[in-house]
């Protein structure tokens, strides 16, 4: 499936950077909100979510 | 119509790196999303968040829960805000159906503990189909259920396709097929795979897993490996061939989803592997063989016939539930664990007495993991 141009090119800077949390978020709790998003101007200082290893879900993990 | 092909995706680094030239190739058809796994980051970016409306705009964005504990005998606190955070989930993106897992949770908190299943009998099958109805309640989209890769017996996995097919038939859900649990079981339990695929429900099949996973030796039966399902390696080859034979016969097939977590995607070659794997399925799934079964597509929406009342519970399935997690977590080995359950569980549906000894080591290994959650786990 096409995704846009500007996704894929805030993806690749997130990835490349390893800053895969944006300066500007909204939080998860509230992503039914839209235009909930963090203090404008509030620095960058999460440099990645990486979601620790393995998963409990199949049972087998 | 073909399924779509798509990846199990998330909030991660290597991940997304190994996505990424998928995304950008548009060959991505759909997106699975553990809608439940961000609870330790509360700040997720606008372009993830575009990313999943993107997908869900067209129909493509599926969502996959890990942590409802659907067969816990008391229905928690824990669990009404899961189902509250689901209605925010599905509120803010357009979700083709909602999944869960098999099993109930042996973490005395939410977001620790690892699934067990449980005895298939009337009880857990009221209790299953209670919590699916509050599931379907909430998300107002088809709503089913994958099958586990963990089993205590081969009664168990014999007795597991008919189980789930009476688990959704309330709300007229459906079934995920992963194939990879499907090769632990027939690996443990020296089965046919395809045989095995022939035993679920498979009209009902509208989303399929694949994944990789790993071996592990087995202490007490020197010689015998235990294949488990931990989504850290590439597909086995084996994989291919039961996905080739699974979508023939699957005439309700919607999705197909690739899952690896992002820990064991850490170098290029990893990565290239990933790509390699997705665009293999892309390949066979493309290419029916000569007899592929038409492609019907059963609206599997509940209805507005599901009645909720008070929540199904049972005292004396939850104190069981709380004895075996004490006993796999805390267990210094399996002769001891063994002997707690001979004391505590004989004579029940639980039938302990027919446990296969290297599945009992491997529950243990499992609880043990995940006794702490994620947050014991090596990042």
């Amino acid at each position: 499936m096409k995704i846009s141009k500007s996704i894929l090119h805030a993806m690749l800077i997130a990835v490349t950077t390893g800053a895969i949390v944006s300066c500007e978020k909204p939080r998860a709790e509230d992503v039914s909100k839209p235009g909930v998003t963090s203090p404008k101007g509030q620095s960058n200082t999460d440099q990645g979510v990486p979601l620790p290893g393995g998963c409990p879900a199949c049972g087998m993990g | 119509m073909i399924a779509f092909c798509g990846l199990s995706s998330n909030l991660d680094q290597h991940l997304l790196q190994a996505a990424l030239p998928l995304l950008q190739s548009g060959k991505v058809d759909a997106l699975e999303w553990s809608f439940d796994t961000l609870y330790n980051h509360q700040d997720i970016p606008d372009w993830f968040v575009e990313l999943l409306r993107t997908f869900g705009n067209e129909g493509r964005l599926v969502g996959h829960g890990v942590y409802y504990s659907l067969f816990s005998a008391k229905f928690t606190a824990d669990q009404k805000n899961w189902l509250t955070h689901l209605g925010r989930m599905c509120t803010a993106f357009r979700f083709d159906h909602i999944t869960e897992h098999f099993g109930f949770m042996t973490g005395r908190n939410f977001h620790e503990g690892a699934p067990l299943s449980v005895p298939f009998n009337k009880t857990t099958l009221a209790i299953g189909q209670d919590r699916l109805k509050r599931m379907s309640a909430v998300c107002q989209c088809p709503v089913g259920i994958e099958n586990l890769a963990y089993a205590y017996s081969p009664d168990d996995v014999s007795r597991h396709g008919d189980f789930l097919e009476k688990l959704v038939a309330p709300v007229n859900g459906f079934i995920i097929l992963d194939l990879h649990n499907v090769y632990c079981q027939a690996h443990n339990f020296d089965l046919d795979p395809k045989q095995l695929i022939d035993q679920f429900p498979l009209q009902l099949v509208r989303e399929i897993h694949l994944s990789g996973g790993s071996w592990e030796s087995s202490e007490i039966d020197p010689g015998r490996q235990i294949r488990r399902d931990t989504h850290d390696d590439g597909l086995p080859s084996e994989i291919f061939d039961l996905l080739s034979y699974a979508t023939e016969k699957c005439p309700s097939l919607k999705f197909i989803m690739l899952e690896q977590i992002g820990i064991s995607l850490y170098s290029e070659e990893k990565r290239f592997q990933y790509q390699k794997d997705f665009e293999h399925i892309r390949t066979i799934v493309q290419n029916p063989g000569p007899n592929p079964k038409a492609f019907v597509e059963p609206n599997f929406l509940p209805g507005n016939n599901i009645a909720l009342s008070t929540p199904v519970e049972d005292e004396a399935l939850f104190r069981q539930q709380r004895f075996l997690a004490e006993i796999l977590e805390n267990a210094g080995d399996y002769n001891d664990a063994k002997k707690l359950l001979e004391i505590k569980m004989s004579n029940t549906d639980w039938q302990v007495e027919h446990w296969q000894p290297h599945m009992l080591e491997t529950a243990i290994a499992i609880a043990q993991k995940w006794k702490q959650g994620f947050n014991a786990q090596p990042h």
